[in-house]
């Protein structure tokens, strides 16, 4: 994902000035993505140099600078929605490898590792729960969204560790070399 | 700062439900079989116990309910040790102190939604049709209690199955895989249901393969496998920024932390 193509969304709505850019991509995530104005103001003059956002008149008070959509901005920002999201799954965190690790290494316990995992996993789903349920309450829906995708996500890894918990392999993984 | 003794603390902590040691064998096959099992509950706990298909999960909870006699151990329930009582006190045991709820409802057919809530009040001579009606309306389905149970949705079955394990005020709310049955809607809302009551300082045991549903409510888990208890995790509920819970990420997004004055080029 890059801060690029949230960028051009939002001047898609309509024309905004830097702050309001960051402001408003910030909201749709939920604070679950800070960002910082240099970021902004670095990616909308990347943009104006490649010709897919325009400045709105001249600098107002302050020096705030309103910026808008080129045609080729649109058509950037049209290309990139329609473009499915394929390639390889992302799977960012290290549980995966250590896991694996774990199935070959003699003393590696991988049932203590998996209960230790899947209680901080347990953890993270009452987390997200609690910040679903408070995103609902504050009418924060792309928040609720979100989060809802990161609670389908946490309960498909904890089935994954409770295939591998039934598994009953000792040192089978390093044995299959 | 002055500490609560642990004397005291101890003392307030007998738990209402304790399994000492519990082992329950199947003739002829380990499926739900249970292998020295302890555990204690506190009232007003919320508690999830979970594990794979034939882990002994639903096996706790029908021991617990006194539905089963186990092997060996011991299970005492509000003070009273089920192994003490015949089947005749278990059956009272079960009637006063338990209130089940099934994964498929398991509603009489030929009664009322309402004559379905008020079956354990009758066994015990009562006609708590009032109370019957007021769990219904709790519940956010006063406008079934006339119809019979083939009229009603899963999630409105379910509904009428949990004011029937309500009529008698339980002791104990017992539930398994009470949204099994149910589309991901009704499942959110019979869970939402049982937080409330919780809320309000039932004790209940969840027997529950969805763990997310279970965390909503659920400040304990168990997790059991091979008729042994492998975790038992108490979860924390403290209120968390968005950015502690979740980080979307991005190649161009530095780490926390690293937030900078923009640099001018």
């Amino acid at each position: 994902m890059s801060l690029k193509y949230g960028v051009l969304g939002l001047l898609k709505v309509e024309p905004l000035h830097g702050y309001e850019v960051k402001n408003r991509f910030e909201a749709m995530l939920g604070g679950t993505w800070e960002v910082n104005i240099g970021q902004i103001y670095t990616t909308l003059q990347r943009l104006e140099r490649d010709g897919l956002v325009r400045p709105v008149g001249e600098r107002g008070d302050r020096g705030k600078l309103l910026y808008e959509l080129s045609s080729e901005g649109k058509k950037a920002l049209d290309d990139w929605l329609a473009q499915p999201d394929s390639g390889p799954q992302q799977l960012h965190e290290d549980i995966y490898v250590k896991l694996l690790l774990a199935t070959r290494i003699a003393n590696g316990d991988l049932q203590q590792m998996l209960a230790r995992q899947k209680r901080a996993f347990l953890q993270r789903l009452r987390d997200l729960n609690r910040l679903e349920e408070k995103a609902r309450r504050d009418g924060r829906i792309d928040l609720a969204r979100l989060v809802r995708g990161a609670l389908l996500h946490t309960e498909a890894d904890l089935k994954w560790m409770d295939e591998l918990a039934s598994e009953h392999f000792g040192t089978e993984g390093a044995a299959a070399e | 700062m002055n500490s609560i003794s642990p004397n005291l603390v101890a003392l307030a902590r007998s738990g209402l439900v304790r399994l000492t040691d519990v082992t329950k064998v199947y003739q002829g096959g380990i499926t739900g079989a249970l292998d020295g099992v302890s555990i204690t509950v506190e009232k007003g706990e919320f508690t999830a116990i979970m594990g794979p298909s034939g882990s002994g999960k639903s096996t706790m909870l029908n021991l617990v309910a006194g539905l089963d006699r186990p092997t060996s151990g011991t299970i005492v329930v509000g003070g009273t040790d089920l192994s003490k009582l015949g089947e005749a006190g278990l059956a009272r045991f079960r009637r006063d102190h338990i209130g089940f709820v099934f994964q498929f409802f398991y509603l009489l057919p030929n009664l009322t939604a309402l004559e379905n809530v008020l079956i354990p009040a009758q066994l015990k001579g009562n006609m708590a049709t009032g109370r019957g009606r007021e769990l219904l309306e709790q519940l956010g389905i006063p406008d079934v209690a006339d119809k019979y149970p083939a009229r009603l949705s899963g999630g409105q079955q379910q509904r009428v199955a949990i004011a029937r394990a309500l009529i008698n005020n339980p002791t104990l709310l017992l539930a398994d895989e009470p949204t099994g049955a149910l589309d991901t809607h009704s499942g959110e809302q019979v869970m939402e249901l049982l937080g409330g009551l919780h809320r309000g300082g039932q004790t209940i045991l969840l027997v529950t393969h969805d763990a997310k549903l279970a965390t909503r409510n659920a400040a304990r888990v168990i997790s059991v496998m091979d008729g042994k208890i492998v975790d038992d995790a108490r979860l924390e509920s403290p209120e968390r920024a968005p950015s502690e819970v979740i980080r979307v990420r991005s190649e161009e997004t530095p780490p926390a932390g690293a937030r900078r004055a923009p640099e001018t080029k």
